[in-house]
């Protein structure tokens, strides 16, 4: 250094002396909060890997989901053990039944080396149809199919339980189906025989002779047979309810008959047909009616008669294109739960670390010495990551437009949303740094948050799902309103409910008042 | 130490105990405006902690501290504004060029863009930083990032500078250049409180304060000092002829204005004799020898012995040192 160095002093310095008026202390008072602003954009704007990662890393993420994403039902590799009593038919149609659901192994097995292959995992789930199925139907028995797991996910429990019940119950449909099917042929033949009794009847009413007599005895007797064994396949009165009253009364008529049809063999065994007469004439008209019944009960589809209430689905969002279905794929529905848990968790992080890394560095001293207040440090640590924060939703919005994902309700509060949720996240991040005594202490903690947001904040797991001495948990996550909230405005075009915008404002509300009290409480001399 | 029109700082009695024998105790100091105070001691002795008391960053158990007429724990930003301070370790921001981390503690002080720029382009030609404003935080060699710590400090022209230790771990010729840039300043006006561990720093001080468990042994000037830790000034006699080494001793010890005689070790025929000014009394010293009616003892140099400051510090530690235990004992 020269000897006639001289320490500079030229720059005028006067404004910065004690003679400064109210206004200069004000814009003072915004070039400190605007110093510690730039400060941060600055160290942002020089680590582009980081920016990179933040904006890249959950679009990466999203874009493999919904590429990689095919099924949200569980696959469940399943062995089904037939007996081999089956009928070919009735084997084919339940394998087609359990394929609905299920995804069947080629392989054969046995019993005890499916349940060893359940018990390595390489099935999921065994299904053991019984022998003699049929026999025991008819026997009044509840055949079981026998289904065996071997999950530990309560979850995919849960679909194997619900899979199974809708698989017998398409089974147990069918088989009914099957069973009304034979019913109806059996009808069909009897109704021949019922229009052939009553004819009978008639002639019975007329002048016949004994040989005669007998004959048309020995029809009737077979006529009630019949009539007993339809009686028997027809479906009771519950399961046939709503397919009309002939129908409903066909049991009933059936047994009126074959009471009507003995008291006429008793009749024709006395000798006296003048006296029977209007039992015969009875029985005739009540003939009558059963073949109209069964005319009726043979005309209706065996399908309609064992599933009578059928039901129809309409989304109302798809009604207008005349689309049943009208959710979005997983990939869009998923999007703005991605948008929420980016922003908080880039706020978050970026809180969590602010200060303590300051503070360990050594920079809070010089802070402490200089006329700046903590007020400012963190108006202008607030202000640099919300700007950084919301460029970044900002990009990742545009580039989830592109890959389909819509916004439907308003954009000016999808940005006061966005600047909710931004400024809610950053106080959580920095009550993290004022109680953090160490960087790697403020990731944990950042991570615990963020590991707490996704179960609770109803990210992948519903909100309804949790007993409501929880809810506080979920209410004081701010990620739990931002998903709500950015669903409704960006997938149903609807403006969030009040206690979204209430809570996050209560949040960042709260969060800004305790972090500048254990700041201020930081800053003072000790 | 001379009495000051006004002082910088003033510390009365001032304790702040961290633990039994760590901390600051009973120091008593004062810093005059316009001059630069160099404390010294060993790591950990206290150094950092007076600054901080000085700061206000730590709030004394016992005494008083008054920085710019204020209590330091008080500080108001007008006050606030008045001081620099350089902390030991580098604490400005890596990802941050030269230029953007001086801008931002501007920016601290409620600096102006304009004002920021002037007074930037001046102190980076003062540090011989200009031609590295660009370069970034992470890429300056320590020596550099001290000079830009002293670029923040100075960005707002501060009256007071407290700089902890902005030498520490630099090589002797950047120490030299900042000693000139802490006279430099001084020389304008600006009053100077710099701790160092290098002793021999001691010299560029207007007033030295030596520390040592947390306990001001001695403050003055570095030429006061030196005389104190010595008792006087010493005189480097070599005799012509060794035989007359213990008449020489000998007429000293009589010489009344001699304070103390003594043999240098290792040598047969030199002397340290310590009177109270060595630029007055050599001459008499060299009479009362080679008096040929007297001793006749020819003396084939004589000059005044130029100790060091560690000599010096060591003798203050010493007679310290000698002092507890008598008092102990």
């Amino acid at each position: 250094m020269a000897s006639d160095r001289h320490a500079p002093h030229r720059t005028d310095m006067s404004s910065l002396r004690h003679h400064d008026t109210i206004p200069g202390e004000i814009l003072r008072w915004l070039i400190r909060a605007r110093g510690y602003f730039l400060k941060e954009v600055r160290e942002i704007r020089r680590q582009p890997l980081l920016i990179a990662s933040l904006i890249g890393g959950p679009l990466l993420v999203l874009v493999l989901f919904g590429i990689g994403f095919v099924n949200s039902n569980p696959v469940l590799h399943t062995a089904l053990l037939l007996p081999d009593d089956l009928p070919a038919d009735v084997r084919t149609r339940l394998i087609a039944a359990v394929r609905l659901n299920f995804t069947l192994s080629n392989h054969e097995y046995t019993a005890d080396e499916a349940r060893a292959a359940l018990a390595r995992g390489d099935l999921d789930v065994v299904q053991i149809v019984p022998r003699d199925i049929f026999t025991g139907l008819q026997r009044g028995e509840n055949p079981t199919i026998q289904v065996y797991s071997n999950a530990i996910n309560p979850l995919i429990e849960g679909w194997i339980q619900y899979l199974a019940y809708a698989q017998v119950n398409e089974i147990n449909k069918a088989l009914l189906t099957e069973q009304m099917r034979l019913a109806q042929q059996q009808a069909r033949s009897v109704s021949v025989q019922v229009a052939l009794g009553a004819e009978r009847l008639t002639e019975l009413e007329g002048q016949v002779g004994s040989a005669e007599r007998a004959m048309i005895q020995r029809d009737l007797r077979t006529l009630r047979d019949l009539i007993m064994q339809l009686r028997d396949m027809t479906p009771p009165n519950g399961m046939v309810a709503g397919q009309g009253d002939e129908i409903q009364r066909l049991r009933t008529t059936a047994d009126d008959a074959v009471r009507s049809l003995d008291h006429v063999n008793a009749i024709l065994d006395s000798g006296s047909l003048e006296r029977g007469l209007a039992e015969i004439r009875e029985s005739r008209e009540l003939l009558a009616l059963l073949e109209q019944q069964i005319t009726i009960f043979v005309s209706i589809a065996p399908e309609t008669i064992v599933s009578p209430l059928q039901h129809r689905y309409q989304n109302i969002r798809t009604e207008g294109s005349g689309q049943a279905s009208g959710a979005y794929p997983a990939v869009v529905y998923y999007a703005p739960g991605v948008l929420a848990l980016l922003v908080q968790h880039t706020a978050v992080s970026l809180g969590a670390l602010a200060l303590v890394r300051e503070r360990l560095m050594g920079a809070f001293e010089l802070f402490r010495v200089a006329p700046a207040t903590m007020v400012q440090l963190l108006i202008g640590k607030y202000l640099s990551y919300t700007l950084v924060i919301t460029l970044l939703a900002t990009v990742l919005t545009a580039a989830m437009r592109l890959l389909g994902v819509p916004l439907l309700g308003n954009w000016q509060f999808f940005a006061v949303l966005l600047l909710l949720l931004t400024l809610a996240s950053l106080g959580v991040g920095f009550l993290i740094s004022t109680i953090a005594r160490s960087d790697s202490q403020a990731i944990q903690y950042a991570m615990i948050t963020l590991l707490l947001s996704i179960f609770f904040s109803g990210f992948f797991i519903s909100r309804d799902s949790f007993a409501g001495w929880i809810m506080p948990v979920v209410a004081i996550i701010p990620m739990s309103h931002g998903v709500a909230g950015f669903q409704a405005l960006m997938l149903r075009g609807t403006l969030p409910g009040t206690e979204v915008w209430l809570e996050l404002a209560l949040i960042a509300s709260v969060t800004f008042a305790l972090v500048a009290v254990l700041l201020r409480r930081q800053f003072r001399a000790t | 130490m001379d009495q000051p029109a006004h002082n910088a700082i003033e510390a009365r009695d001032v304790t702040l105990m961290f633990a039994e024998n760590a901390g600051v105790f009973d120091q008593t100091y004062t810093l005059a405006e316009g001059a630069i105070l160099g404390m010294i001691g060993p790591s950990g002795c206290g150094k950092t902690t007076t600054v901080r008391l000085a700061l206000g960053l730590y709030r004394p158990q016992r005494g008083s501290v008054r920085v710019l007429g204020a209590d330091p724990a008080a500080f108001t930003t007008r006050h606030r504004a008045r001081i620099g301070y350089i902390p030991q370790q580098f604490v400005l921001y890596p990802n941050l060029n030269v230029v953007e981390n001086a801008e931002f503690i501007a920016s601290l002080y409620g600096m102006r863009t304009g004002q920021i720029r002037k007074r930037l382009n001046e102190l980076l030609e003062f540090v011989d930083l200009a031609d590295a404003r660009n370069r970034l935080g992470r890429q300056l060699s320590g020596g550099m990032q001290r000079r830009l710590m002293l670029v923040g400090a100075l960005m707002h022209n501060p009256e007071l500078l407290f700089a902890d230790e902005p030498t520490a771990g630099i090589d002797p010729v950047l120490r030299s250049r900042f000693w000139q840039y802490f006279r430099t300043l001084r020389d304008d006006g600006h009053t100077l409180f710099i701790t160092t561990q290098i002793v021999s720093e001691a010299m560029y001080c207007d007033y030295v304060a030596v520390m040592r468990q947390g306990r001001l042994l001695a403050l003055d000037t570095p030429h006061n000092l030196k005389r104190r830790a010595l008792g006087g000034e010493i005189i480097h006699l070599t005799l012509a002829n060794p035989a007359h080494l213990a008449s020489a001793v000998g007429t000293l010890r009589r010489y009344r204005h001699v304070k103390e005689v003594r043999y240098v070790p290792g040598t047969d025929r030199e002397l340290h004799v310590t009177v109270d000014d060595a630029g007055d009394w050599l001459p008499e010293v060299l009479n009362v020898l080679e008096n040929p009616d007297g001793p006749n003892i020819v003396v084939e140099s004589a000059e005044e012995l130029a100790l060091t400051f560690d000599d010096v510090f060591v003798r203050i530690i010493h007679q310290w040192e000698a002092e507890e235990t008598g008092k102990q004992s």
